[in-house]
């Protein structure tokens, strides 16, 4: 039997980068492939390829063959026939793939309007129809509404719904959950087997998390920079591994990293707490003063907690669960409505005068380094603006010292020449966490640091953070929506929920011993290696 | 409904910006240079002559109760009287207010098709041919002081070509057309340009958007694409700066109508300063400040309209 999809020895060049390097796979149909690798490997690209998607600057060699029609060689009127309605894509960031000002009903539509012969009243009935096969509760009102008020995770299922539109023979998803929670994640990987099953898809997954993978499809292909490392039956690659970095990646993965128990910090008098924090976005205009109402909306709905010197809080949440809402109002980026923040048991004020001597103390690391980073700065200036500003060091010091803080988060010092844009994404978290760190902070925030990395560099970022928390005693509160990291970071752990805390304890407690319903969700949502077909 | 709401909110945030107006053009007439009824009676009459008529204008009241009343006034629609003309200063704007508002709509005629067709031209093949010279005509346009322009065009088309005629308005309609197309031509001159090159750089960076890749995954091909989806994300940005170029025409009408003899609002706030007419002066400038607040206000309606971000 001739497979769905063939592909042989794909090249793409960009200039004079070669992003992929002599791929070949086979798709038989009715299967599902995952390609696996982490930011760069090719693996974006080998997908995009497939439907000649890539900019005009690409130059792709190598051949294939959709049934028994060549890709590479097709014009685009005959592409845009096989386009969404034979083969379809969904992204990985459903915001941005999804045009702000059309309505969601329209968007799915799309397709329907292009490649089949329905008209009015009935491709709105068949953009309802497809609205509730990705779960979407009460498709006529979310139809008619915008991406912006949609969830990520609902987004992503209307991309999804539109994609299948036209029942297509092939679904490539490019990093599909990446952006997403855990718990939405898990949702949209049980309805992506779900649709395997029910409309007989076949399936390219590309994700750098194997875990995800290993849920929905039974071939995986490796790839590292650019080429093939390994392929197999996900299975047998996940229990034996043959090359070293697939071995590795396997490694990184949270359920095989070595478990690691934080130092219990000795009981202590709270360095910083929070009581009855309330953060409120919008309201506060001209109307609320007449009325004496308070509009907007609510994200911290009243947070106690405190953290104890040499102690690691986890905060947990989906987002929009208010944890990163709090991490700012902690470090006086927003002004909490009400409720007020304790350092060393004295009231702070992270907004007011004393602002800049109690954030020396206090360090907040972002979730997106690159955006953290400003992109025209060197390196060595960016880790030595605190330094400089704040007058922590002689002049004819600074140099040394971020010699030092780049020895101390493993960076070579010879990068310090070097802008954000040149390096790794996990390079830039470093770079971000020793400008933290150039303060001397004794409180270390940090929000989402390893979300937006790949498997085997937010390993490493934990490590760092695991070592630095024992050299330093450093006093960290770490923010995630993934639950793997907290387990192995965090003494005590919170869980957020809209805006409130919902359960809070040891994190040893907490994991085993849930006693909240939606705790269980989150912890049941983390993606095993185990899960694997057989 | 909830855009209803956003109208009512936006309507209502303007009466503060009003009433900021009015105080700054009440300020204008207090803090002007000379005895506004020294220019009434002129310089013959007796001291006495001019304490009974600033008793009687209320000119020796306190301050605030003078703006109260002058803002009563407003309020009925009184804007005083003119002192060359002796006729109230509501006449005169009801005569020369249509003029301006016609040459102004006639610009945006002429202005919008161009524009959206050259940009488009240029953001298909970024700095190939037609992008370099669209670019280039284009500085040219803008470098071209605007009354040079106007003279160069009268001379050209009015008296060589004798295609148009080089002052006035005209009495009919077709004729208001003819009058008026060479300084709506001079006007469209130099914003062409300007509005060009910003919806330009929008539309290629809304063609980058991830967006267009979704939809050329979804094989609608790049026209469809560019249609339903590029452009309409392009035009807010550039929505924007239109407002503020039209706010702009209305008040600075003053050079094109002064060159082709226009008898609109911009003439008549030039020849009302020399002439020291005061009242004239101060009920233009609050017109003026008026239309730009009711362009900003519409500009905010549409775009609330097309991007429902806006009024969420």
């Amino acid at each position: 039997m001739t497979p769905l999809l063939s592909v042989r020895n794909l090249s793409v060049r960009f200039g004079e980068t070669l992003a992929v390097d002599d791929v070949s796979f086979d798709l038989p149909r009715g299967g599902a492939l995952g390609i696996v690798g982490e930011s760069g490997s090719g693996k974006s690209v080998t997908c995009r390829a497939l439907m000649k998607l890539l900019p005009s600057t690409a130059r792709t060699e190598g051949e294939i063959r959709f049934e028994e029609q060549d890709i590479l060689g097709a014009s685009e009127a005959t592409l845009n026939t096989l386009r969404g309605k034979r083969i379809a894509m969904i992204f990985q960031s459903p915001a941005s793939h999804l045009d702000p000002l059309m309505r969601i009903g329209d968007q799915v539509a799309e397709t329907l309007r292009k490649h089949t012969e329905l008209k009015g009243r009935a491709i709105q009935e068949e953009v309802l129809r497809l609205l509730d096969v990705v779960r979407i509760p009460e498709p006529e009102r979310w139809a008619r509404s915008y991406p912006h008020q949609l969830s990520g995770g609902m987004k992503q299922r209307a991309m999804i719904a539109g994609a299948l539109a036209c029942k297509p023979d092939l679904l490539l998803a490019d990093e599909p959950t990446t952006a997403l929670d855990a718990t939405v994640q898990k949702s949209v990987l049980d309805l992506l087997v779900e649709l395997r099953q029910s409309q007989g898809l076949s399936m390219i997954f590309v994700s750098h998390d194997l875990g995800a993978v290993a849920r929905v499809c039974e071939d995986v292909i490796v790839m590292r920079k650019s080429r093939v490392v390994e392929t197999g039956k996900t299975r047998t690659v996940i229990d034996s591994p043959q090359h070293e970095y697939t071995r590795m990646l396997i490694a990184s993965h949270p359920d095989r990293l070595t478990q690691h128990t934080p130092p219990v910090a000795p009981k202590a008098a709270p360095l910083l707490e929070a009581r009855g924090v309330q953060v409120r976005y919008g309201g506060g205009g001209l109307t609320d003063i007449f009325t004496k109402r308070a509009s907007g909306f609510l994200a911290v709905k009243g947070a106690d907690f405190s953290v104890q010197p040499g102690e690691t809080l986890g905060i947990v949440g989906e987002s929009g669960s208010g944890k990163s809402t709090m991490a700012r109002a902690l470090v006086g980026l927003v002004k909490p409505a009400a409720g007020e923040i304790l350092f060393e048991g004295a009231p702070a004020r992270p907004f007011g005068r004393n602002r800049a001597d109690y954030l020396r103390d206090v360090q907040l690391v972002y979730q997106h380094p690159y955006e953290a980073l400003s992109p025209r700065m060197r390196i060595r200036d960016a880790i030595a603006e605190p330094l400089r500003r704040h007058k922590l060091c002689a002049p004819q010091n600074v140099a040394a010292r971020v010699a030092d803080l780049m020895a101390q988060v493993d960076l070579d010092p010879s990068l310090g020449d070097r802008l954000p844009a040149q390096l790794s994404g996990g390079q830039c978290q470093r770079i971000a966490i020793a400008r933290a760190l150039a303060m001397d902070p004794r409180v270390l925030i940090a929000d989402e640091v390893t979300s937006a990395l790949d498997v085997t560099l937010q390993a490493q970022v934990m490590d760092l953070l695991i070592r630095l928390q024992k050299e330093r005693g450093l006093t960290m509160i770490f923010i995630s929506h993934d639950l793997a990291v907290i387990r192995r970071l965090c003494n005590s752990v919170i869980v957020m929920r809209r805006g409130e805390i919902v359960e809070a304890g040891p994190t040893d407690q907490v994991f085993d011993n849930p006693s909240e319903e939606y705790t269980r969700t989150l912890i049941n949502a983390i993606p095993h290696l185990e899960a694997a077909h057989p | 409904m909830k855009i209803l709401r956003f109208i009512v909110a936006r309507l209502l945030q303007s009466v503060p910006v009003l009433l900021g107006v009015s105080i700054v053009t009440f300020l204008l007439m207090v803090n002007t240079p000379g005895d506004p009824i020294r220019l009434l009676v002129g310089v013959r009459a007796s001291d006495e002559t001019i304490a009974i008529i600033r008793d009687r204008y209320g000119l020796d009241d306190p301050i605030l109760s003078q703006y109260f009343t002058y803002l009563g006034n407003l309020v009925q629609g009184d804007l005083g009287a003119s002192l060359r003309f002796r006729v109230p200063v509501s006449e005169l704007i009801g005569q020369f207010y249509p003029v301006t508002l016609f040459l102004v709509v006639y610009s945006i005629v002429l202005i919008l098709p161009p524009v959206i067709l050259l940009s488009v031209w240029s953001a298909k093949r970024p700095n190939g041919p037609a992008d370099q010279i669209i670019r280039i005509v284009g500085v040219v346009g803008l470098a071209m002081p605007v009354f040079w322009v106007g003279l160069l065009f009268a001379r050209f088309f009015g008296v060589t070509l004798g295609l148009f005629p080089v002052s006035g308005f005209g009495d009919t309609i077709p004729q208001h057309f003819l009058h008026l197309f060479l300084p709506a031509l001079t006007t469209a001159i130099w914003v062409v340009p300007i509005l060009t090159r910003n919806l330009r750089s929008a539309l290629l960076d809304e063609m980058n958007r991830d967006y267009v890749t979704a939809g050329m995954s979804k094989g609608l091909g790049a026209s469809q694409v560019f249609r339903t989806h590029v452009f309409p994300n392009s035009v807010l940005p550039t929505l924007n700066l239109f407002a503020v170029i039209v706010a702009y025409l209305l008040g600075g009408s003053v050079i094109v109508e002064t060159v082709y003899a226009v008898p609109g609002m911009g003439k008549l706030m030039v020849d009302s300063i020399l002439a020291r007419d005061y009242f004239v002066v101060q009920g233009a400038t609050l017109v003026f400040a008026l239309t730009t607040i009711v362009v900003m206000l519409a500009v905010d309606i549409l775009s609330a309209l097309i991007d429902p971000r806006i009024n969420t």
